[in-house]
């Protein structure tokens, strides 16, 4: 059988589908190498001040029930493999957010010898928060920028990771 | 072969992506029934290589690397270091900046202990708790942010002195803000000496005798929880702490109860000083001495008490303009040692507190456990699981 | 006791087993240990004096030069640190393990070895501390002539899902 959909069918359900990831983006956190100054602001965000749950975002323990991996640290080698375990383990479609000048680029740590440098050197990323650390505030302003993005423009396929493992 | 017979053995690794405390590890452990049998920890998830970086950059630069070896206490390493090449030098901050080094490490303090205190009780399911304790610490941290200009790592210290004073405002501002937590930290208090659920799970476990945490090097608020009297601000006092001593606080039942009071009690130890330091003004004068660019050859000691516990640095300059070897010894691994040993015996479902009452601060040391099943049974908990297990356990 | 007297004190101890003893700052003593002998004599008094708890072990190496890595042991007696020094030939590194007596000491010598490479006679675990699994052997972040290009071959890297 032929499953030719109609094209309005097809638009409807696909703004569904932006709708619910847009109101209700859950995410998971994984630390890979950092000092810990992004993931407690990441943690701040979350508790009664600035409060990221009254965007309908919330954090789950486990990848399978992610949609936005929020990702800190500069990627030591010992890391790199676990990240890219969770990164797999979640569905499609699934985002990276990069938190944390460590996660941009290494950060202080860039060159050190146990640090791959940057996120995007492993995955790929779909926003960027600057900071040392990022503060709460960017932290909601990048998670929003990705929200407003996935409402402008249609989701993306996911790159095939390469075989070298670099999601470029 | 009949199985009811054969102690059943589970290897339970746990990690290193933890959804509570944020930080990887990787904890194995060997469970017969419901009792922990044995247990190790693998680190590595957050080892940079920064004892060789700083042999790449210079005294300047590594001020800005070094506190980042850790977002929680990143003054306390920043200040260490300044110490430790003022000392190299042979030179001393002015009395002004020793007290203003101490205001912000106590500070410091405050928010760590209140971050802790909130993570503590989200492993112990307390999720009210968490979220009040981290609504209550965001006022420790608009004092921070007042006074140094960033939340976290605020780049207070410069070698040889601070990068800014504090004036008649800001002290009034903190002086307001601790009134606010003074009263809190009564609350919290109240509620981990009281409250009957919390105590289920933190009165009578995870005792270590004073014994075990000498034998086994345990250091900071965990060691004095079992009544071994060590605090570097006391005993070896630096920075502003000959001028403006703290006391000690001590317990001795050595179970995780007493790990709380020791740390909620030294918040009004830190409340306490800061006051008498905004209070009686500070040491009128400089706020910086000169620190040559390139340090003779020296080596130098330093010890400070970072908010877990003694953090150790050893220090060598060879009369250039970068340093010959820093090595940096944290205070988590010392209380790693004791934690592993302690969760021998106890139940699975306390293994989430015991790791949490020694304010484990993985960025500092970077370890993981493991658990070995003797039968070769495998199981795959995550952190979240373990935590759930135990708050399920003690319903 | 004060810091005077405890300083007193450690000198005397130290000096009965160093070959050479210096009170480098006011509150510091570093003896020198001539062999691992003299080092294990120098822990077991101060153990039995109960002077002073284990802070830290820590590497150095003194340079291609030289020849020689310098392990430093750092005993804490309230202000007073007692450094207990011991050499160590670059070639063939070794020092006696102090985890059977201290058991602090383990995750000391075990990151001692792993940036070193400096072997520790009787450690009773020998496994990694810091160093991730894929490290290659035989290469030592902290010694002076550590290469990064030692680390820089592509990873022929398969994911790893066993956990």
């Amino acid at each position: 059988m032929n499953l030719q959909l109609d094209k309005p069918w097809q638009d409807a359900l696909e703004q569904v589908k932006t709708w619910a990831r847009v109101n209700s983006p859950w995410l998971i956190h994984f630390n890979s190498g950092s000092c810990n100054g992004c993931d407690i602001e990441i943690l701040a965000t979350l508790a009664p001040r600035y409060d990221l749950e009254r965007l309908g975002v919330k954090l789950k323990g486990s990848p399978r029930h992610a949609d936005v991996l929020v990702c800190t640290g500069p990627v030591t080698r010992q890391a790199r493999d676990r990240l890219l375990r969770i990164y797999e383990q979640m569905h499609e479609p699934k985002f990276v957010v990069a938190v944390g000048s460590c996660a941009l680029s290494g950060g202080v740590f860039q060159d050190c010898y146990n640090v791959l440098g940057g996120i995007d050197q492993v995955l790929p990323v779909s926003a960027y928060v600057p900071g040392c650390p990022a503060r709460p505030e960017a932290i909601i302003d990048g998670v929003v920028k990705l929200l407003t993005s996935l409402v402008e423009k249609p989701v993306p396929a996911a790159p095939e990771p390469s075989a070298d493992g670099r999601g470029r | 072969m009949n199985t009811t017979q054969q102690a059943e053995r589970f290897t339970i690794p746990i990690g290193p992506q933890h959804p509570a405390l944020k930080e990887p590890g990787h904890f194995a452990l060997t469970v017969d029934g419901e009792i922990v049998t044995s247990a190790s920890v693998r680190l590595g998830y957050v080892h940079r290589g920064i004892e060789k970086a700083v042999e790449e950059r210079t005294w300047v630069q590594n001020l800005y690397l070094l506190e980042r070896v850790c977002g929680i206490c990143s003054h306390i390493h920043a200040t260490a270091y300044c110490l430790g090449v003022e000392q190299l030098a042979g030179v001393t901050a002015p009395p002004r900046a020793q007290a203003i080094r101490e205001v912000v490490a106590e500070l410091e303090r405050i928010h760590s202990h209140m971050l802790w205190f909130g993570v503590a009780a989200h492993e112990a399911g307390f999720d009210t708790l968490f979220m009040y304790s981290w609504r209550d610490r965001e006022t420790v941290m608009n004092l921070l942010e007042g006074l140094t200009g960033n939340r976290v790592n605020y780049s207070a210290n410069v070698l040889g002195g601070v990068k800014f004073d504090i004036d008649s405002a800001q002290a009034d501002a903190i002086l307001s803000g601790l009134d606010f937590l003074e009263k809190r930290t009564h609350h919290y208090l109240d509620v981990v000496s009281t409250d009957l659920v919390f105590l289920r799970r933190t009165r009578g476990i995870g005792v270590m005798t004073r014994q075990q945490a000498e034998v086994l090097g345990a250091v900071g608020p965990t060691a004095r929880a079992s009544g071994v009297e060590r605090d570097i601000r006391v005993e070896a006092p630096y920075a502003g702490y000959s001028e403006y001593p703290v006391s000690i606080v001590m317990d001795t039942t050595g179970d995780l109860e007493a790990r709380f009071e020791v740390r909620i009690k030294e918040l009004f130890e830190s409340y306490r000083v800061i006051r008498r330091i905004l209070r009686d003004t500070l040491p009128p004068g400089d706020l910086t001495t000169r620190v040559p660019r390139r340090i003779k050859e020296n080596e130098t000691v330093i010890r400070v008490e970072a908010p877990r516990g003694e953090l150790f640095y050893f220090m060598k300059s060879n009369g250039t303009d970068m340093p010959e070897r820093i090595r940096v010894r944290t205070p988590t691994i010392c209380n790693m040692t004791s934690v592993i040993r302690l969760t021998v015996g106890h139940q699975l479902a306390d293994v989430p507190m015991i790791l949490v009452g020694i304010d484990p601060c993985f960025s500092c040391n970077d370890r993981t456990a493991v658990i070995q099943d003797s039968c070769g049974n495998r199981q795959h908990w995550t952190w979240e699981k373990l935590r759930q297990y135990g708050i399920e356990f003690y319903r | 006791m004060n810091t005077e007297a405890t300083l007193h004190l450690a000198t005397k101890m130290v000096s009965e087993w160093a070959t050479e003893t210096q009170v480098s700052e006011p509150n510091r003593v570093d003896g020198l240990m001539a062999t691992s002998e003299d080092l294990l004599n120098a822990v077991m008094m101060l153990r039995v004096k109960r002077l002073g708890y284990l802070a830290a072990i820590t590497g150095i190496d003194l340079g291609l030069e030289a020849g020689e890595f310098e392990v430093l042991y750092h005993f804490c007696a309230g202000p007073v640190v007692i450094t207990l020094r011991i050499r160590t030939p670059r070639e063939t590194p070794s020092v006696p393990s102090l985890s059977h007596y201290i058991p602090s000491a383990e995750p000391f010598e075990r990151e001692l070895s792993e940036m070193f490479g400096v072997a520790v006679v009787g450690i009773p675990n020998p496994e990694r501390l810091y160093l991730p699994d894929d490290w290659p052997e035989g290469v030592y972040p902290l010694r002076k002539d550590f290469e990064r290009s030692a680390l820089n071959e592509e990873r022929d890297h398969e994911y790893d899902t066993t956990g």
